[in-house]
């Protein structure tokens, strides 16, 4: 298809980013991503009779319904007629929907629409064995109460233990952080290195509160009674020497990830708002930035986990016409400093050029602000854009990992710079 | 067409079809043809029969009440509702099995045409809506249904039904065993068809379980709930509303001496019901204020739809009209000074909605739609888009003009802004406005969601398009709307403030603050002057009367500003016109040593001194244009200030008194001064309504 129209963004917004199991331990996900959702419609003023399409990414799915982005509409009562889908890559999900959507007004399947995502890790959802699931279904299904009965036959008493959602990778039986070990020695990533830039990550963090930045674009959330309006995660006290303190958690023998240079499990929704350009100049709206180029590369999980946006970000430089000297603003996802600090490494290694780390993560990132996974994606693009239009500065570049080995890297432009 | 039967495939149907209606509303004329169907079933020998409505949302909404309204001699009262009565029992007793099919409003008499199927299947509407009400309006349930209805969902519940004049939603009515199924209007003639085919006939049981059961059919249990329910009625009617007492003696009588007998008796208190005053005050009442959702809009052009509303200041008042207007479908957008204020604000709008889904107003569902439009911010984002604003926020002028001006900042040139102040005029609120011809009065009364009542004020010079556009607002939150010109205080406040300034001229003379309350309460206000300053709080009272009282005829009362001046608060300081220790209300005596007099026996008649001070200031309004007529006037005192709703409102208490009324305001202007001099349209003798 042809593309017809450059798709650009009017605004962004997000809850705070709270620890999971806190502030918003008794909110579904549908409620973050309903109150982010509702406030990127409110905070643009925009008609909801206009959106032609909601895309939203979740990654710890409810088992209540199957598709999140329709529940928002619904939800929030917006127009019955505004089809909605819901997408998923791990933690580029938000990436993934904010690029879908941006396609669609790209060749004009749609000139106005919602993107973002939301997680809620105080709630995810717990399910039975295969073995007692089958029991279920089957004794469902049977007519007779013998049947019913005899469905049950096969399960064993280790069978009713409940299962959480998978947090090894399926293909190398490694968790996340062990995976991100792996990565720290491949790389010879130190345990300072690290730890400086987990430090960095909550300096940074409580600057862009401190000077109003990041406050223009969270939104408070009322629960109760009580408004949440803070980001949850943000250690100001913290110092090198209490980071240094911390054990490994992942290989506590040789580890040099701690619970501190890693991102933690957090609750939150983000929600961008995208459209043609062309339509939201007829609109009456001053575009923030526009999607220029994006990319998604992936890696063998044996590998290095986490590390295809070092390939994904030379593929959306290329197709954005740009080298990464270019760029003035990366925002880039902190699963853990050392998949940040190796992502640099690589990059310079592969020749796609070298990262300059004043550039990166201006208002710190996910270590220190949290990563509902499903949202991270918006909050990255969000915060590049203000960050872009504030220092008047034309190439943003924001890039995430993901679970499976997959990355995500999208190039944005200040049209006014 | 009209009410007829027909058979088709072994089945037999009831089309009920009131002619050239809209609804089935019952008069002798439709009771007489239905009969005919009846009979004609009857004679087509059919084993199956349903009973069925060809309006839309609508089944039988009850009785034609022009027919009630009007009568008399209770003779022809009892006859009509025999004929009604013995129609009934013939589709109780006919050999088919019969099945209501439900499908709206099945009210009164709807709901006793129901009653008298063995099975009913309601259709899962919003419009379905079954029960009694006929208690509200002063009559009891006489075609049957104080005898049917407690011989099917038992005793007790039947009693709390009619009481309260319950209307059951279709979920609500099956969890009550009203009705037997629900399914979705479009399959309702299917499912009652089957159900007519498939089941048999029905002995009513008295209750759904054993308790229900014993408690109906056993004399000592039933006793206990008809005594729990006639003690309730005694203390909540004050002896001026004999219907609730009349509906449980024709429920005691029907279950103790037979059907027959019961029969026999709702219909002889129905008609002594019928005929008294009460029951035609509060008929004229609910015609009157059925009247007033079209009569609102008289002289207004179209109004401007609200799809997105905005209330600035979310404290009680702020969020109770926020969930209103959520409640009506419209998105609302909160806004407060900060981030708690607003959490606060949004939870009270959250609360009342989950209130209001567990007494069964509408279902949960529907409630997390309610909320889900509700949204809220400690600024002015999200009001760029909004149809109309209403502001909540403190009674002070300086402070609601600024709320304008940073309104009008934000807002698109055609949006209305509200102001939902008691009594500041309008015109004051509007001055320095960019667009103040935009800028209307809509005075909710508290609590929002429960008082009946929008007071929206008219300025001069406003656009009226705008008040048409708060008139519409107003009523699709379900309110009962009058428009009044602006004027310090309006009707509403002008009027409640001149009877209390009465009640504390009173007080100076000496009179006791518990007997003036007292007195009142009996005469049917829901609470005494006295007591109601203490619970607005008398900072508040002050401001309103300072308000209202501008260029007043009349000596000005001393004592709120004394106890103001003292640091007497009102209830909510622990002391005002009363000392409020935990639950215990007592007189304040220091009312009396501030005031410089000593409490002594009233001369003369309290209550006609404080009602006829309430209904001249209404017939001055009146006079002076502040309302545009005597049935606006009786709604707002009825609805909004709680006056006495079996007198019927100010302008109806005076066309019943005529000239005694008049007699006695020359008399008190002779004795008190000429604030009593009866105002012009009361002097020329004229009845206000024909």
């Amino acid at each position: 298809m042809q593309t017809v129209a450059r798709p650009v963004i009017v605004g962004g917004f997000r809850t705070p980013f709270v620890r999971a199991g806190t502030a918003f331990a008794h909110l579904d996900v549908l409620d973050l991503a309903k109150a982010a959702t509702g406030e990127a419609l409110a905070r643009t003023e925009l008609d909801p009779a206009i959106i032609d399409e909601v895309v939203y990414g979740n990654v710890s799915r409810p088992v209540a319904y199957h598709n999140l982005a329709r529940e928002i509409v619904i939800a929030l009562d917006l127009p019955r007629g505004i089809p909605a889908y819901s997408v998923g890559m791990a933690c580029a999900s938000a990436c993934v929907a904010i690029t879908t959507a941006a396609d669609h007004i790209a060749v004009g399947t749609a000139e106005v629409a919602l993107a973002g995502g939301a997680e809620s890790l105080s709630n995810v959802p717990i399910t039975y064995s295969p073995e007692l699931a089958r029991a279920f279904v089957g004794a469902s299904q049977a007519k007779t109460l013998p049947q019913k009965v005899t469905s049950f036959a096969q399960v064993r008493p280790a069978d009713l233990a409940p299962v959480a959602p998978g947090i090894r990778e399926t293909s190398t039986g490694l968790t996340m952080g062990e995976s991100a070990e792996r990565m720290a020695a491949l790389n010879g990533i130190s345990r300072a290195e690290q730890d400086r830039w987990a430090l960095r990550s909550h300096q940074l963090a409580a600057k862009g509160w401190d000077d109003g930045r990041l406050a223009r674009e969270v939104s408070p959330v009322y629960v109760e009674g009580r408004a949440v309006t803070m980001d949850g995660h943000i250690r100001r006290d913290s110092t090198i020497e209490k980071l240094a303190s911390l054990p490994p958690v992942f290989d506590r023998a040789h580890g040099t990830i701690s619970a501190a240079n890693a991102s933690p499990l957090t609750d939150g929704a983000a929600t961008v708002v995208l459209m043609s350009e062309e339509r939201a100049k007829a609109l009456g709206y001053e575009p923030i930035a526009a999607i220029r180029s994006y990319a998604y590369a992936a890696v063998d999980p044996a590998d290095q986990l986490l590390i295809a946006p070092a390939y994904a970000i030379p593929l959306a430089l290329k197709r954005a016409r740009l080298s990464l000297d270019q760029i003035d603003v990366i925002e880039m996802h902190e699963a853990f400093a050392a998949q940040v600090l190796s992502t640099f490494k690589v990059l310079e290694q592969n020749g796609a050029g070298h990262v300059d780390e004043e550039r990166v993560n201006v208002m710190g990132g996910s270590i220190a602000l949290g990563h509902p996974f499903g949202a991270t994606g918006a909050r990255l693009v969000t915060t590049l854009a203000n960050e872009l239009r504030r220092r008047g500065a034309r190439y943003g570049l924001a890039s995430a990992c993901a679970a499976g080995g997959n990355g995500a890297a999208i190039v944005l432009e200040n049209l006014a710079a | 067409m009209t009410t007829r039967f027909e058979e088709r495939e072994g089945v037999g149907r009831i089309v009920i079809d009131r002619p050239d209606d809209r609804i089935n509303a019952l008069d002798p004329a439709l009771v007489q043809s239905f009969g005919e169907a009846i009979r004609a079933a009857r004679a087509s020998g059919v084993k199956a029969l349903i009973v069925t409505s060809a309006k839309k949302d609508n089944f039988v909404a009850g009785a034609d009440l022009d027919f009630v309204r009007l009568a008399t001699d209770p003779a022809p009262v009892i006859e009509a509702l025999r004929a009604m009565q013995r129609v009934l029992d013939d589709l109780a007793t006919l050999p088919a099995t019969t099945v209501a099919a439900i499908n709206g409003a099945a009210l009164g008499g709807g709901c006793e045409l129901a009653l008298a199927c063995d099975w009913r299947v309601a259709a899962d509407s919003p419009a379905m809506r079954i029960g009694q009400p006929e208690v509200q309006l002063g009559l009891i349930p006489a075609a049957g249904g104080t005898q049917r209805l407690p011989r099917l969902v038992g005793v007790a519940s039947a009693l709390e039904m009619i009481l309260a004049s319950r209307r059951l939603t279709a979920r609500r009515a099956l969890r009550a065993g009203l009705v037997d199924e629900v399914v979705h209007p479009a399959a309702l003639e299917r499912a009652a068809t089957d159900v007519a085919r498939r089941r048999p006939k029905r002995k009513a049981q008295g209750g759904k379980t054993p308790a229900e059961r014993a408690m109906t059919w056993l004399a000592p249990a039933r006793r206990i709930a008809i005594d729990r329910a006639r003690t309730k009625a005694i203390v909540e009617s004050r002896g001026l509303y004999p219907a609730p007492l009349k509906a449980i003696e024709a429920i005691e009588v029907g279950l103790r001496d037979g059907m027959a007998a019961g029969l026999e008796t709702e219909a002889r208190l129905f008609a002594e019901l019928a005929t008294s005053d009460t029951a035609h005050q509060l008929i004229d009442l609910l015609l009157t204020t059925l009247r007033q959702r079209r009569e609102a809009f008289d002289d207004l052009p179209a109004p401007r739809p609200v799809r997105l509303l905005g209330i600035v200041g979310a404290g009680f008042m702020g969020s109770g009209i926020a969930q209103a207007g959520a409640v009506a479908g419209m998105h609302v957008r909160l806004r407060d000074i900060d981030a708690p204020a607003v959490a606060r604000g949004l939870k009270t709008a959250t609360d009342l909605t989950a209130d209001a889904a567990r007494k069964g107003v509408f279902d949960r569902r529907e409630a997390q739609r309610i909320v889900g439009r509700l949204s809220g911010a400690p600024d002015l984002s999200g009001f760029a888009r909004a149809d109309l604003v209403i502001e909540a926020v403190f009674e002070e002028i300086g402070l609601k003009r600024r709320v304008v001006s940073e309104l009008e900042a934000v807002l698109r040139d055609d949006a209305v802004i509200a102001s939902n102040t008691s009594a500041l005029p309008i015109a004051e609120v509007a001055r320095g406005a960019r667009r103040p011809g935009r800028v209307v009065g809509m005075h909710f009364f508290s609590p929002v969601h429960r008082m009946p009542l929008l007071e929206v004020v008219a300025p001069a010079n406003g656009d009226p398009a705008a008040v048409a556009t708060a008139v519409a607002a107003g009523e699709a939150m379900g309110k009962t709307v009058i428009v009044v010109h602006d004027a310090p205080g309006f009707y509403t406040t002008r009027t409640l403030a001149t009877m209390m300034g009465e009640a504390a001229l009173l007080l100076e003379e000496g009179v006791r603050i518990d007997e003036v309350d007292e007195a009142m309460e009996r005469f049917g206000w829901p609470v005494g002057p006295f007591r109601l300053m203490d619970e607005v709080g008398l900072v508040v009272g002050k401001h309103v009367a300072d308000t209202v009282s501008a260029g007043r005829i009349g000596p000005t009362p001393r004592a709120v500003p004394l106890l103001v001046q003292a640091g007497l608060q009102g209830k909510r300081g622990g002391a005002g016109f009363y000392k409020y220790e935990g639950k215990k209300r007592t007189p304040n005596a220091r009312v009396y040593e501030l005031l410089g007099v000593s409490a002594r026996p009233p001369h003369g008649d309290v209550v006609e001194r404080l009602t006829l001070a309430f209904v001249n200031e209404a017939a001055r309004c009146l006079d002076e244009g502040v309302l545009r007529s005597p049935a606006e006037g009786d709604l707002g005192a009825v609805l909004g200030l709680g006056f006495p709703p079996y007198l019927g409102g100010p302008f109806r208490y005076a066309d019943a008194n005529g000239e005694a009324l008049r007699n006695s305001l020359r008399r008190l202007a002779n004795a008190l001064g000429e604030r009593f001099t009866p105002a012009d349209c009361l002097r020329d003798g004229r009845r206000f309504y024909q």
